[in-house]
């Protein structure tokens, strides 16, 4: 896993659902090529339906593509990579009738680390978000934003390179999405992963991003990249986030139209 | 799968556990005084559907009766249970365990008393068919939206307008899915009836076949009385999605 | 408070309706209520009854045979049907046209090709029991959050701790209440098989009593065994109660 530079390459990939004749095939993504570099935060944006979930699942192997390759390190993607590959979804997806300490677990546990690693790595990763006083309650005892941090600590116990989030923050209400957006820049400074990122909020995305991929509306394609050369934390009223926010905005407005169905 | 090739699988299947059967008696596996071969089977079932068919429409009429008196009783009780607080947190209980005991054992008695005939059946077929319909009924009423009622009275809609048009159509679903379910208890009552009391109708006469040992007969029978509840059933859920197509 | 009144009230009145109405007439078909407790303690010393005590040994070990087989055919046959989405396109149809049948009809070629001893009440019971188990597996395979399924997997379990660890407790209070479900059910079909047509059993001593016109005492056993059938599905619907509050 020495690759130079790159954790993620994704090259010449293509998806569709549905077969040849089937009125109801879509083609979600046209032939995207990109790659992630190590320890950097990585963003995808685009309008509804543009295919950032698909290419996010592509690219951790949940999804094997229609067309193309991904390669994490120097091996080729086939399936779930759950040793190099963390995900946070933006429903929880915390076991109900488990408690938080065994949900965070949960992973380690499939993965046979020993019992006493498990504990050790549960209790810092819910150390990191905050939630150590919670581990034996139930996920649904908690608030919407601290069932996301239960899922983030589950995600970071299990200590792969790459963390795949889609749309983590998307179920929270505003204030809270500001305070996980702060909370997950902190995070990064401790552990520096290389993390895709997919959002729908202009706001986060240049809050949180070392790049910023638009997608274009379906099928989607990587429209433009966009780097974020601002040191961390950043004042999202400095006039560079302004600049880049009217840019980032004009490019996926274009595309947001385009999805809804009417040209500018 | 396309739709033709599931038809196909489910034809083979069938096929293939006739042919297994046939086998079966043929080779001996199974003593033909017990299981008649299905060519057995064919020869008699004209003969035993020609002396069926009286006495099948006897217990469909039988059912009908009591399923229409257990689709009323069940709906006005279910609106009521499903409608008043009070009425439905005082009887309740009595109802699901009313459910929840086996109707047989009432059923004795009731032929003690009514006798052997066309009485005890539409009875056991009321039993049997009213409990769900209401209980399906109960929950349909108390499942309504409540903010449907409190837009419709902010409106100015009286008492009588909520329930003709929110409550109705609101509890028709449950209404009819009570209905569907109610008629295959009210025929599995009718049939009971026959067979533990009765002179006419199917369950009396396929109760005799097994007496004598006529298993060829039996079987034609068994097989008539079960593709006439399939088609029952399957033209009431035809007609149940017509009618909600409106909707 | 006033609930609980009614209650009392409504069975009070139940009985005493039942009294007035049956008291007039013929105590031979019209059974009066108060008669039963005298009933019931002279059954036991009443030399025509066949002995109590077998006939419900044996009825409740062929209860046990058919729910343990119904268990096993149901849970096997939801799951094959629920997880191979293929044999469940072709095989759920032809479930659901079984569903239609009145259960009843299968009895008299059960007794044919069983005999009248506890093997025909056992299938019976069986055939009626394992119906409410395979359709609570399917809707509990149904409900399962496809997103837990797929974090599961992305951790890197594999499919048999996915079934495991995920869809098992996912499906725990949907199956929960077809088990017991299916437990009524079992209970039904052996006293409907027995009451039908036997040689043994409480459903027997019961046809037995009222084919000599033993009234009361038909009417004793048969609150009897209502009241037990009653306790049964009380404790299960404790049992219900139980998971559903684990699994959350």
């Amino acid at each position: 896993m020495t690759a130079p530079g790159a954790a993620i390459r994704i090259r010449n990939v293509s998806h569709h659902f549905g077969e040849e004749g089937d009125p109801q095939r879509v083609v979600a993504l046209r032939d995207a090529t990109l790659e992630v570099a190590r320890g950097e935060l990585l963003c995808l944006i685009g309008p509804s339906g543009c295919g950032k979930s698909t290419l996010l699942n592509i690219a951790g192997g949940l999804v094997a593509p229609s067309e193309g390759t991904v390669e994490i390190g120097e091996t080729r993607v086939r399936g779930p990579l759950p040793r190099e590959v963390a995900y946070v979804f933006q429903e929880s997806a915390l076991f109900p009738w488990s408690t938080v300490a065994e949900n965070v677990k949960l992973g380690m546990l499939f993965q046979g680390v020993p019992e006493a690693e498990r504990e050790a790595r549960a209790e810092s990763a819910l150390e990191a978000v905050g939630l150590a006083e919670f581990a034996q309650h139930f996920p649904d005892q908690l608030s919407g934003g601290m069932r996301q941090r239960a899922a983030l600590a589950r995600a970071l116990s299990l200590q792969t390179e790459i963390l795949l989030m889609d749309e983590p923050f998307g179920a929270l209400d505003e204030q809270t999405r500001l305070l996980m957006g702060e909370w997950l820049v902190g995070i990064r400074r401790r552990a520096r992963k290389a993390v895709v990122f997919v959002t729908h909020s202009l706001q986060e995305a240049i809050a949180l991003s070392d790049r910023i991929v638009v997608m274009t509306a379906r099928p989607g394609r990587i429209k433009d990249v966009l780097d974020v050369t601002l040191p961390f934390p950043r004042d999202l009223n400095a006039p560079e986030v302004t600049e880049l926010r009217a840019k980032l905005w004009e490019q996926v407005r274009e595309e947001s139209l385009k999805a809804m169905g009417t040209l500018p | 799968m396309g739709r033709l090739a599931v038809l196909a699988c489910q034809a083979a299947t069938l096929a293939a556990l006739v042919l297994a059967w046939h086998v079966a008696v043929r080779t001996g596996l199974a003593d033909p005084l017990f299981v008649p071969a299905p060519d057995a089977v064919a020869t008699v079932l004209a003969t035993t559907a020609r002396e069926a068919l009286p006495r099948l429409g006897d217990t469909l009429l039988k059912a009908l009766c009591g399923y229409a008196l257990a689709v009323g009783l069940g709906v006005a009780g279910g609106l009521l249970l499903g409608s008043r607080r009070l009425v439905h947190a005082v009887a309740m209980p009595y109802v699901v365990a009313a459910y929840g005991v086996p109707k047989i054992l009432v059923l004795p008695w009731i032929a003690l008393i009514l006798g052997l005939g066309t009485g005890t059946a539409v009875l056991t077929a009321t039993l049997f068919a009213v409990f769900p319909i209401l209980l399906m009924v109960a929950a349909g009423v108390r499942d309504v939206d409540p903010t449907l009622v409190t837009a419709a009275v902010s409106v100015g809609a009286t008492r009588g307008q909520v329930s003709r048009k929110v409550l109705l159509p609101a509890v028709l679903p449950s209404v009819l899915a009570g209905m569907r379910v109610g008629i295959v208890f009210a025929m599995l009552g009718v049939l009971l009836a026959e067979m533990f009391a009765g002179t006419r109708g199917m369950g009396f006469l396929m109760q005799r076949m097994a007496m004598a040992f006529k298993a060829s007969e039996l079987f034609a029978a068994t097989l008539i009385v079960s593709i006439l509840s399939i088609v029952v059933v399957l033209s009431l859920e035809h007609l149940n999605q017509r009618l909600s197509r409106w909707r | 408070m006033t609930v609980l009144a009614w209650r009392l009230g409504i069975l009070v009145g139940f009985f005493a309706v039942w009294e007035a109405v049956a008291a007039p007439l013929n105590p031979l078909f019209y059974i009066r209520p108060s008669s039963l407790p005298g009933a019931l303690l002279g059954m036991w010393r009443v030399p025509d009854l066949p002995p109590l005590g077998e006939h419900v040994w044996l009825t409740l070990q062929e209860i046990a045979g058919a729910y343990v087989l119904a268990v096993a055919a149901g849970l096997w046959l939801g799951f094959l049907l629920g997880l191979r989405r293929t044999v469940g396109r072709i095989y759920e149809p032809l479930l659901a046209a079984l569903y239609a049948v009145p259960s009843v009809v299968w009895y008299p070629s059960l007794m044919l090709f069983f005999g009248l001893g506890s093997a025909s009440k056992i299938a019976f019971g069986v055939l009626l029991g394992f119906f409410p188990i395979v359709l609570s597996v399917l809707a509990g395979i149904r409900q399962v959050p496809a997103t837990l399924v797929t974090v599961a997997q992305s951790m890197g379990a594999r499919p048999f701790t996915v079934f495991r660890k995920v869809m098992l407790p996912a499906m725990a209070s949907t199956m929960v209440g077809g088990l017991r479900a299916g437990l009524a059910l079992s209970v039904v079909g052996v006293l409907v098989g027995e009451i039908l047509g036997s040689r043994a059993g409480i459903g027997y001593v019961i046809n037995y009593a009222y084919g000599l016109m033993m009234t009361r005492e038909y009417a004793v056993l048969a609150l009897l065994a209502a009241a037990a059938v009653l306790a049964l599905d009380t404790a299960g619907a404790l049992v219900e109660a139980r998971v559903k509050r684990w699994a959350g």
